[in-house]
């Protein structure tokens, strides 16, 4: 049995196909988010959030006309999965902790007959919170950095340029699709919080792992077949590669979809964003990072090499 | 086979040791299940026994993050601008002024405070002698001495936040200062908010309480004795008790001349305490003879208690474990008046009978029962001092104004003087009056700290604590002392608490899930590489047994972001093998012989791997530098998993599949 067995697809010929496509993505996604924003979390943002599960179903209307009647207008509330899990968020932290019980007492007085438990209270300060956010934004910026660096060690610069490249594209098409499928389908309640945090890492991860095993078999290729040009080895390479990539991308693809269907509200976050991370990561490795080599490569041809035929030699 | 030989011994050894650091965890699933089936008795017993046992497990298993267990996070500021505004000694619209700017300033950066408040104060013309120094003390002395006052009140604050939450007692609680001002406590399983902000937010509680006399005291405890003597069938003790000898005896004496008294200069008393401190020594060492002896100074009030102590030495040790169950996990020494002495190990059990619902409706609702801070040397067994007080406090904390310790010149001996307020030293004056001879625990949040006899009346509001053993035994007193108004208060910047509810069901349903994916991704591998994936899979399954193990060994957390690093990793080692069985696949389309095959497929894979790998390593050592708690967890497990995943792709599966050619098995990759 073998998927994708001796392929030999144009994938690089038709990048100026895939450039639109990725561009049309990102500018959709940026406008969906520039009209609806993630939700920044608790964690990021600062505040109290409570979250609570009632014994009988109860209306989030009712809950938010207590709360607008009780000192705490304009709180997010959101049921969570079933009507008896209710979230409630409020950009207040208060001195001590007087937020949090006040919620609850208003909960207590309003909703005599139906019992409910808290499940988590969250509490971050407006210090930690931007705290979070820089040292979040430093470590993404410095692993980039880091990554930038080794590869352009262990390739060319250009090679690395294209994997930074293809991981930003990542990031912003999984932001975008996070937004699109946030505004789509209501009930994901995707917010940026910390864990969502872990799933960009771990896209960044994979996405880059999967750009370096495809331009390991391009370093490899330019030194088999040196009479080539660089689009052939190139298209050779991945073509080479793809069933590797089809199993890993499907086999990680799998985990993370029943980690999404089965793994719990906590996971759900995580599992969505690292999923779209997978197809996009899977595709920019093809279809941005190698396609910026080959048109860096091809002008840097064509400002030194003039005269001979387009796209020669490798290298 | 050489060669092969090394790595066989190498991975057994690595499987061996990956075993020994998970055991821990299993043993204490398996214990603490054995455990929640057992009720009352039994669970005494099962403890007795296992209890050892069970400490270590507990301490050597692989922890859980509070989001996967429950529990609470709180990330405590210790507010060092109060306090600057405490201990200035000039208070005026400027120094506020200043301070309120510098309030909002700390609030985004971390330079130090007392260079900040300088710079401002040099802006208005204003230096720090101008609130903080001494006539005669230059710039220089001032801020190193306001740097060193704002350490102290940070050590304090530390300190009574870790006796405080070790007094919650909590299972596995977790502190940690960070930054220069800020402390971490992680209390798995709690999910009380309320109880635990009064704990760590509220001042620490400091109160004089007076000791319960030492016959009543001791009446309580033979009660307390009778009820478990009616059940001690059910109670088996560890034999830990022998007799102590005179020597220790006269150690525990000396132990418990602390007295206090006044340091008032026109008190005439204080000669007078001085005699009595002398006789009083003397009358010890008196009585200090009788060997393992239940007796007291005051001999007349404590007639049975010599009987109990006649029995006590016709009585084999069998027989005073069943009818003294109790005093043979609390002893009682002369000189320490109904003072019980339990060894380290001995507290949780005593602990737990005093916890009993028929136990507690023995002692006296006036009465509790209080444990000193530390622990002293008997014999070379660490003993735990039970004191019975009143439970209500004759005084608190805040009558307080001074405390220092020092040595006296003339006992050359360490001593905490204490000063208090006028209104304070009424009181004082009142309860040291009536109450001579008697002895006054000093005690910070429920833990003892030091029970001095009170040698006088003590009227100016001065006093002298002494017979401490050395000067860090005073200092922790002053301190003790002086926090009974936390000099800098703590706030709460950060607070998390999760129910033990939703983190048990966010693990099962994680851990469920994960295992089911993993199972499938199990299943695909041997269905499309056929033999060669079942290597795989053993190559994944010993890459699990690797990372957990790692993280046993390094006592590492797992927390949810750390679930998800781990799944990156399995991910990077499914992706290993795809990528040396493709490669394998390759060269046998080309025709060649099946070992060639598989050394040249190796050989080809290695550059991808260790590329691909070294920059996952890259991006786990920023991670984990830069970021903050779940991102380092996230980092950690990659970390580990990375490496582990290069030995087991590179050595494990080589090698086996080597002894299985060599064997001449016919290999299949699909």
């Amino acid at each position: 049995m073998r998927i994708l067995h001796n392929t030999n697809l144009d994938f690089l010929g038709k990048r100026k196909i895939f450039y639109i496509v990725s561009l049309s993505v990102i500018i959709l996604g940026m406008i969906v988010l520039y009209l609806k924003p993630i939700p920044l979390g608790i964690d990021f943002l600062g505040g109290t959030e409570l979250q609570v599960k009632f014994t009988n179903q109860i209306d989030v209307g009712e809950i938010r006309n207590e709360m607008d009647k009780n000192d705490f207008p304009g709180m997010e509330i959101k049921t969570m999965g079933t009507s008896k899990d209710i979230l409630l968020r409020t950009p207040l932290q208060g001195e001590g902790q007087t937020v949090s019980d006040k919620i609850i007492s208003v909960l207590k007085t309003s909703f005599t007959n139906n019992n409910f438990s808290v499940e988590r209270i969250d509490k971050v300060g407006p210090k930690i919170g931007s705290e979070l956010r820089t040292k979040a934004l430093f470590a993404v910026i410095f692993s980039l950095l880091g990554i930038l660096i080794y590869l352009a060690f262990r390739f060319q610069f250009i090679y690395a340029l294209g994997a930074v490249i293809a991981l930003f594209h990542d990031v912003l098409i999984t932001v975008s699709a996070v937004a699109l499928f946030d505004l789509m389908i209501p009930n994901l309640k995707l917010e940026l919080n910390q864990t969502m945090l872990a799933a960009f890492l771990t896209l960044i991860g994979f996405s880059v792992n999967d750009t370096v095993i495809i331009f390991d078999r391009i370093r490899e290729n330019i030194k088999l077949f040196k009479n080539e040009n660089i689009l052939t080895v190139m298209n050779k390479s991945v073509n080479a590669t793809l069933s590797r990539t089809i199993i890993t991308s499907g086999t990680v693809f799998l985990t993370i979809l029943v980690l999404f269907l089965f793994g719990g509200e906590v996971l759900r976050g995580f599992s969505f964003t690292f999923g779209v991370g997978i197809i996009t990561g899977t595709y920019s490795s093809v279809f941005v990072a190698s396609s910026i080599v080959v048109d860096w490569k091809n002008r840097v041809h064509d400002k030194f090499v003039k005269g001979k035929p387009k796209l020669s030699t490798a290298k | 086979m050489k060669k092969n030989l090394a790595r066989i011994v190498l991975t057994g050894v690595f499987i061996l040791f990956a075993f020994y650091f998970i055991y821990p965890t299993y043993r204490d699933y398996q214990l603490n299940k054995e455990l929640s089936v057992k009720s009352g008795q039994d669970s005494i017993d099962y403890i007795t026994t296992y209890g050892d046992k069970l400490k270590k497990a507990r301490e050597d298993r692989i922890k859980l993050g509070l989001d996967l267990k429950g529990g609470m996070y709180v990330v405590l500021d210790v507010d060092v601008i109060k306090f600057l505004e405490d201990i200035a000694k000039k208070k005026d619209d400027i120094l506020s002024g200043i301070l309120g700017e510098l309030k909002e300033q700390t609030k985004t950066t971390d330079l130090p405070v007392i260079d900040l408040l300088v710079s401002k104060l040099n802006a208005k013309g204003l230096t720090l002698k101008s609130y903080y120094g001494g006539d005669r003390d230059d710039l220089k002395t001032i801020e190193k001495k306001l740097n060193d006052e704002i350490d102290n009140a940070i050590d304090i604050a530390v300190r009574v936040v870790r006796t405080r939450v070790d007094q919650y007692g909590v299972a596995e609680p977790q502190l940690q200062k960070i930054g220069n001002k800020r402390i971490i406590v992680e209390l798995p399983g709690v999910n009380n908010p309320d109880e635990v902000r009064k704990l760590l937010q509220g001042t620490a509680l400091l109160q004089f309480q007076l000791m319960k006399d030492p016959a009543f005291s001791y009446k309580v405890m033979q009660s307390i004795n009778k009820v478990l003597a009616g059940d001690t069938s059910q109670i088996s003790m560890t034999d830990s008790s022998k007799s102590i000898n005179t020597k220790d005896t006269t150690k525990i004496t000396k132990k418990d001349t602390t007295s206090i008294k006044s340091t008032d200069k026109k008190d005439k008393s204080k000669t007078d305490d001085k005699k009595d401190l002398a006789k009083n020594k003397k009358d010890t060492t008196k009585t200090g003879k009788t060997k393992d002896s239940l007796k007291n100074k005051d001999t007349a009030s404590l007639k049975d208690t010599s009987s109990v102590q006649d029995s006590l030495a016709n009585m084999s040790d069998e027989e005073k474990r069943k009818k003294f169950p109790f005093f043979m996990l609390v002893k009682l020494y002369e000189g320490g008046g109904a003072d019980g002495y339990v060894e380290e190990n001995d507290r949780p059990k005593v602990e737990f009978i005093l916890k009993r619902p028929d136990i507690k409706a023995i002692i006296p609702s006036d009465m509790g029962y209080f444990w000193s801070q530390k622990t002293i040397d008997i014999e070379g067994k660490k003993y735990y001092i039970l004191y019975g007080l009143k439970k209500d406090a004759e005084l608190t904390g805040k009558v307080i104004e001074d405390a220092k310790s020092t040595i006296d010149p003339q006992s050359n001996s360490p001593v905490v003087s204490m000063s208090m307020s006028s209104e304070g030293a009424r009181e004082w004056a009142r309860i040291t009056g009536a109450n001579i001879n008697k002895r006054c625990a000093i005690v910070l949040d429920g833990i003892v700290y030091s029970a001095p006899v009170i040698k006088s009346k003590i009227t100016g509001g001065n006093s002298q604590i002494e017979g401490m053993a050395n000067i860090q035994e005073a200092k922790l007193l002053e301190i003790v002392l002086k926090a009974g108004a936390l000099p800098a208060p703590l706030k709460i910047i950060e607070e998390r608490s999760i129910g033990p509810s939703l983190g048990e069901d966010s693990i099962n349903k994680g851990l469920t899930s994960s295992l089911g994916a993993l199972i499938l991704v199990a299943l695909f591998m041997v269905w499309y590489y056929k033999f060669g994936g079942s290597i795989a899979d053993t190559a994944l399954i010993i890459n699990v047994l690797f990372v957990v193990g790692v993280m046993a060994a390094f006592k590492a957390t797992l927390t949810l972001p750390g679930i998800a690093g781990l799944i990156l990793t399995l991910g990077m080692a499914v992706d290993t093998n795809v990528l040396i069985f493709e490669r394998i696949r390759e060269e046998l389309d080309s025709g060649k012989p099946l070992k060639t095959c598989i050394e040249i497929g190796y050989k080809k894979a290695f550059s991808a791997i260790i590329d691909s790998h070294i920059t996952s390593v890259i991006t786990g050592i920023i991670l984990y530098q830069f970021g903050s708690g779940p991102i380092q967890g996230f980092a950690l497990t990659l970390l580990i998993g990375v490496v582990v995943n290069l030995f087991t792709a590179i050595v494990i599966t080589h090698f086996i599949f080597d002894i299985l050619l060599e064997k001449g098995k016919k290999l299949s990759f699909g």
